[in-house]
């Protein structure tokens, strides 16, 4: 499910990529550009947190005019006005001014770098607005906005959550250099689908999901060493020859009972206990009574 | 500067990573002795330092940095160190005697409420200017060092607003001009529901390349193993990305040193 | 800048080089402080000599001394008037900032020194050591114990700096008045909330009048030596309490939350800059937000807190029957050096004695109950038929 959401091959909405200290989210960012580049789409970046270098770092440059980077980050607050946007213009007018000024030719998407940024210099209320305002307007299809989940008060991070139609929640996975997403996707006949994936981003900002089978802590790439043959280099021999391997296969194992035992004790016998006993060759059998030789 | 800290973070004087932004956190510990050790450290790599000192005036730093090999007055003298001390020029701002504008920097002291604008301007005009020393050599790139930020907490300023702040110096400092920073923060206890310092170091880990965190042992208190220390590896090309390892530490007089963990001297 | 005391230049700093530790002239000497053994920096006694060896030594002049209170404010309103009355005694000048009772009743109650007695004690303690070494001779089945230090339960530094104190006596008048006394009572300002300023209105005024104090008197350091130093001795009593108008202790979302920590944080602007040490008490039994106790602490320099038995459980808890109370360092400052005086023990106990505030290790005294079953045995001398006249015990 990751991938058709990051591929977009479901329509739009808001999409919410959830993140912690322990795995940045910033990865699936740049998926979603990368991909919707692919499509064709009109890319529109409100870089608040990171350079335009850093989020370009990975993707293809020949894609140069089709995203629209809005600088925001040296500058975010406006006070060394060196900055295009500031964060005081997210808003529905002025992000519709920004993305209608721009030529595009496709519906656009809007990447938000992030909304933790932004929820920090306004009200909780204010953004969810904004967002479900500029959702209805239609002039960007979809929104995909990075929140780092431990920075804010619970209550916030579920209300914007709630708006979303889908939220990707990553964490370290276990063992391995990949990580785990959790996926919430809600339709809009109200179906809800969740779905826990690991996946790993490549350099070139390429998505890989891996099958849920895959188990965690298990290296698949590293072939299997030879095993080191234990029974080399003892100072006893734990090998056996040929002969001794005959001798072995004929020895005749205690417990194994002939084919009349084994059939009689299968058979369901009706209740009764019955005995068989089956002298084998050692076996000394005497009808003395052992109980004589006391002397009492 | 303490050398087994270098071998374990793989960095020198000679040879270190520019554009670094190196967190330092503590918890029921002092993390201040690796202040000491990076001050040294990019005094010794002849880099420009601002240095901003909010909790104790400059002759305690100058006095550590003495036993460690370096000293602070020349530097300022130099021109290579910019030094800032909070304690000092914050006395007339707080009993607001003084209004004029050498103060400035401090103005976060006087209305809490309105952000740290000002000081991030005297961080960008001390970082900027004079950028070659006697010999008309230029110095390496700008470091910026803070001790401590989480002391702005108490002071009033909100933790978001030092976010901003610290958001504004690494587009800078690290950024624009390749330098590195290097802050210090103080944490409370996990369980205590406090909105600033904790939310102030998790803002700061996610924005950082490197994060060192200082805490006492978790079986209590020891005479020969002071604490312990956390080294998490955040920047993307690094090997070791997003890896955690545990060392301990033990503080003497002219430096610090590190083992893995059970390997103290004391025990073996 | 904790004053160091040997050989640093004075606080213009025309140091050229760092080579002048030889320069004897520039030594700050006065009375009642002295170097400190591990870093060179002037201390002063706190008045109760355990405490100095808790802390290090005693407390570094431009330092500040934080101490929670215990629930009913005995102990720690004692060790201010120790604190005071060392103050008096060495010669140093005394501020004093109280908010419930009036700062000339405090100090009207400070314990008399005791003056011949130091004599008596010392002999005591050279005493002490003959037995010792008869101690030492006789150990003859557990020799291999004999050059193991013999436990110190009773902290206390060899080198005699401070004084003690008669708690049953007050301080005679004549030797109160012979030094300077300055007082600040927080109930004669008035808490007025117009002012646009960070501190709330006593605080404010404290501030503003210590500053005044420290100007005028000449303890600032960077004003030019015109007169012999002197150290400047301050005592902030239970800061935080709603007496100082402060709510702090009230409700969890106090009013001016900042109000405390900016002053201390101003405070401690002022010590460094200055020939003074404080001790501030604050009620931290009464705080609601936990978080702002962690950042007063991390704003002083020595942090220690007092928890009294009176009035707990652990009263009546045979433990601790020998004891007052349980003293926690909080936190202990590292200055002018990477490393600080690390103590040997955390578990330390107090006890307040008629002449003397002991602080101890904490140990568990020996079980002496009734329970403790010993296992007797007749003789048995049965087998071999010779008279076992009487009980002998075999105990093991």
């Amino acid at each position: 499910m990751l991938l058709n959401i990051v591929h977009g091959t479901e329509s739009g909405g808001f999409i919410v990529v959830e993140d912690t200290v322990k795995y940045s989210g910033r990865e699936i960012l740049k998926c979603f550009i990368n991909a919707a580049i692919k499509r064709g789409e009109d890319v529109h970046v409100l870089g608040f947190e990171t350079s335009e270098a850093e989020l370009r770092a990975g993707l293809d440059s020949s894609s140069g005019q089709k995203i629209h980077f809005h600088k925001g980050h040296p500058d975010p607050l406006g006070w060394t006005c060196k900055s295009s946007v500031t964060v005081q213009q997210f808003n529905t007018p002025d992000i519709t001014r920004l993305v209608q000024n721009t030529p595009h030719t496709k519906a656009a998407v809007l990447i938000v770098d992030s909304l933790s940024f932004i929820l920090r210099h306004h009200q909780p209320v204010v953004i969810c607005r904004s967002l479900q305002e500029l959702k209805k307007v239609g002039v960007v299809k979809t929104i995909v906005g990075l929140l780092h989940s431990d920075l804010h008060l619970q209550g916030v991070v579920k209300s914007v959550c709630h708006l979303a139609n889908a939220v990707i929640s990553v964490a370290p996975a276990n063992n391995e250099h990949c990580g785990v997403a959790k996926t919430t996707r809600r339709t809009k006949s109200g179906k809800l689908m969740q779905e826990e994936e690991y996946f790993d981003v490549s350099e070139d900002a390429a998505l890989s999901v891996k099958t849920r089978t895959h188990q965690p802590g298990h290296v698949q790439t590293e072939p299997d060493k030879p095993k080191a043959d234990p029974t080399s280099n003892l100072t006893f021999n734990l090998r056996l020859s040929k002969k001794e391997k005959e001798a072995k296969e004929k020895v005749a194992l205690p417990f194994v009972f002939s084919q009349e035992k084994k059939s009689a004790l299968l058979r369901p016998t009706p209740g009764t206990g019955r005995i068989t006993y089956e002298p084998d060759a050692y076996d000394d059998f005497d009808e003395e009574d052992p109980d004589d030789d006391l002397d009492v | 500067m303490f050398p087994e800290l270098n071998s374990i973070l793989s960095s020198s004087p000679d040879s270190f990573r520019s554009g670094d932004f190196i967190v330092l956190s503590d918890r029921q510990a002092d993390a201040s002795f690796l202040i000491h050790h990076y001050l040294s450290f990019y005094l010794r790599a002849g880099c420009k330092v601002c240095f901003l000192g909010l909790v104790q005036s400059f002759s305690h730093y100058s006095a550590v940095s003495q036993r460690l090999g370096v000293s602070l007055t020349q530097a300022r003298e130099k021109g290579q160190l910019v030094f800032l001390e909070g304690l000092k020029d914050s006395i007339g701002v707080i009993s607001q005697e003084e209004s004029s504008q050498s103060k400035l920097p401090l103005s976060y002291l006087r209305s809490p409420g309105a952000g740290l604008e000002c000081l991030f301007k005297f961080v960008e005009s001390s970082v900027s200017q004079n950028t070659e020393n006697e010999d008309g050599e230029k110095w390496g790139p700008p470091v910026l060092l803070i001790d401590d930020l989480s002391v702005l907490l108490s002071l009033g300023v909100s933790a978001g607003a030092i976010l901003d702040f610290t958001l504004y110096c690494q587009a800078t400092i690290c950024s624009e001009l390749q330098g590195n920073i290097v802050i210090l923060v103080r944490r409370e206890e996990e369980d205590v529901d406090d909105e600033g310092s904790n939310l102030l170091q998790k803002g700061l880990i996610h924005q950082c390349s490197l994060a060192l965190h200082v805490e006492g042992l978790p079986t209590g208190y020891c005479r020969d193993i002071h604490g312990q220390m956390e080294v998490w590896w955040r920047s993307r090309e690094d090997a070791m990305y997003n890896q955690r390892k545990v060392f301990h530490y033990k503080v003497h007089d002219k430096g610090a040193s590190f083992f893995a963990r059970g390997t103290s001297s004391a025990l073996l | 800048m904790a004053v160091p005391g040997i050989g640093m230049a004075g606080p213009a700093g025309v140091n050229t080089t760092s080579f002048q530790k030889k320069s004897r002239s520039k030594l700050v000497s006065i009375p009642g402080t002295r170097p400190s053994v591990q870093n060179g920096q002037l201390i002063v006694s706190t008045g109760v000599t355990s405490l100095d060896y808790v802390i290090g030594g005693g407390l570094a002049v431009g330092t500040l001394l934080l101490v929670e209170e215990d629930r009913y404010d005995s102990y720690s309103r004692m060790l201010l008037k120790y604190f005071l009355a060392e103050g008096v005694v060495c010669g140093h000048e005394v501020f004093l900032a109280s908010d419930r009772d009036h700062p000339d009743e405090i100090m009207q109650e400070l314990p008399s020194p005791i003056v011949d007695e130091v004599g008596s004690v010392k002999t005591k303690e050279g005493q002490a050591q003959p037995c010792d070494q008869e101690n030492q001779d006789t150990m003859t089945i557990a020799w291999r114990y004999q050059n193991q230090p013999k436990v110190q339960n009773a902290l206390a530094s060899s080198v005699r700096f401070g004084h003690y104190y008669d708690v049953s006596k007050t301080m005679e008048p004549e030797v109160r008045q012979a030094v300077k006394c300055h007082s600040f009572y927080a109930l004669q300002e008035s808490p007025t909330t117009t002012e646009l300023s960070l501190l709330s209105s006593p605080y404010h005024a404290l501030l503003q009048s210590i500053q005044s104090v420290i100007r005028k008197e000449g303890f600032d350091v960077s004003t030019p030596q015109s007169k012999v130093r002197n150290v400047l001795r301050l005592g902030l009593h239970s800061l935080g309490s709603p007496l100082w108008g402060d709510d702090l202790c009230c409700t969890d979302n106090p009013t001016h939350c900042h109000a405390l920590t900016t002053f201390l944080y101003a405070l401690r602007g002022l010590l460094r800059t200055s020939l003074s040490v404080a001790v501030v008490t604050v009620p931290s039994h009464l705080m609601q937000n936990k978080s702002v106790m962690g950042q007063i602490i991390r704003l002083s320099d020595t942090a220690i807190a007092l928890e009294s038995f009176r009035g707990s459980e652990k009263e009546t808890n045979p433990l601790y029957k020998d004891y007052h109370g349980l003293l926690h360092v909080r936190q202990v400052p590292r200055l002018n050096c990477l490393v600080c005086e690390v103590p040997d023990t955390k578990d330390l106990a107090f006890k307040l004695k008629r002449k003397q505030f002991t602080i101890e290790r904490l140990h568990l005294p020996p079980d002496l109950s009734e329970t403790v079953s010993r296992v007797s045995k007749i003789e048995l001398a049965g087998g071999c038929g010779t008279t076992a006249t009487g009980n002998k015990h075999l105990d093991f």
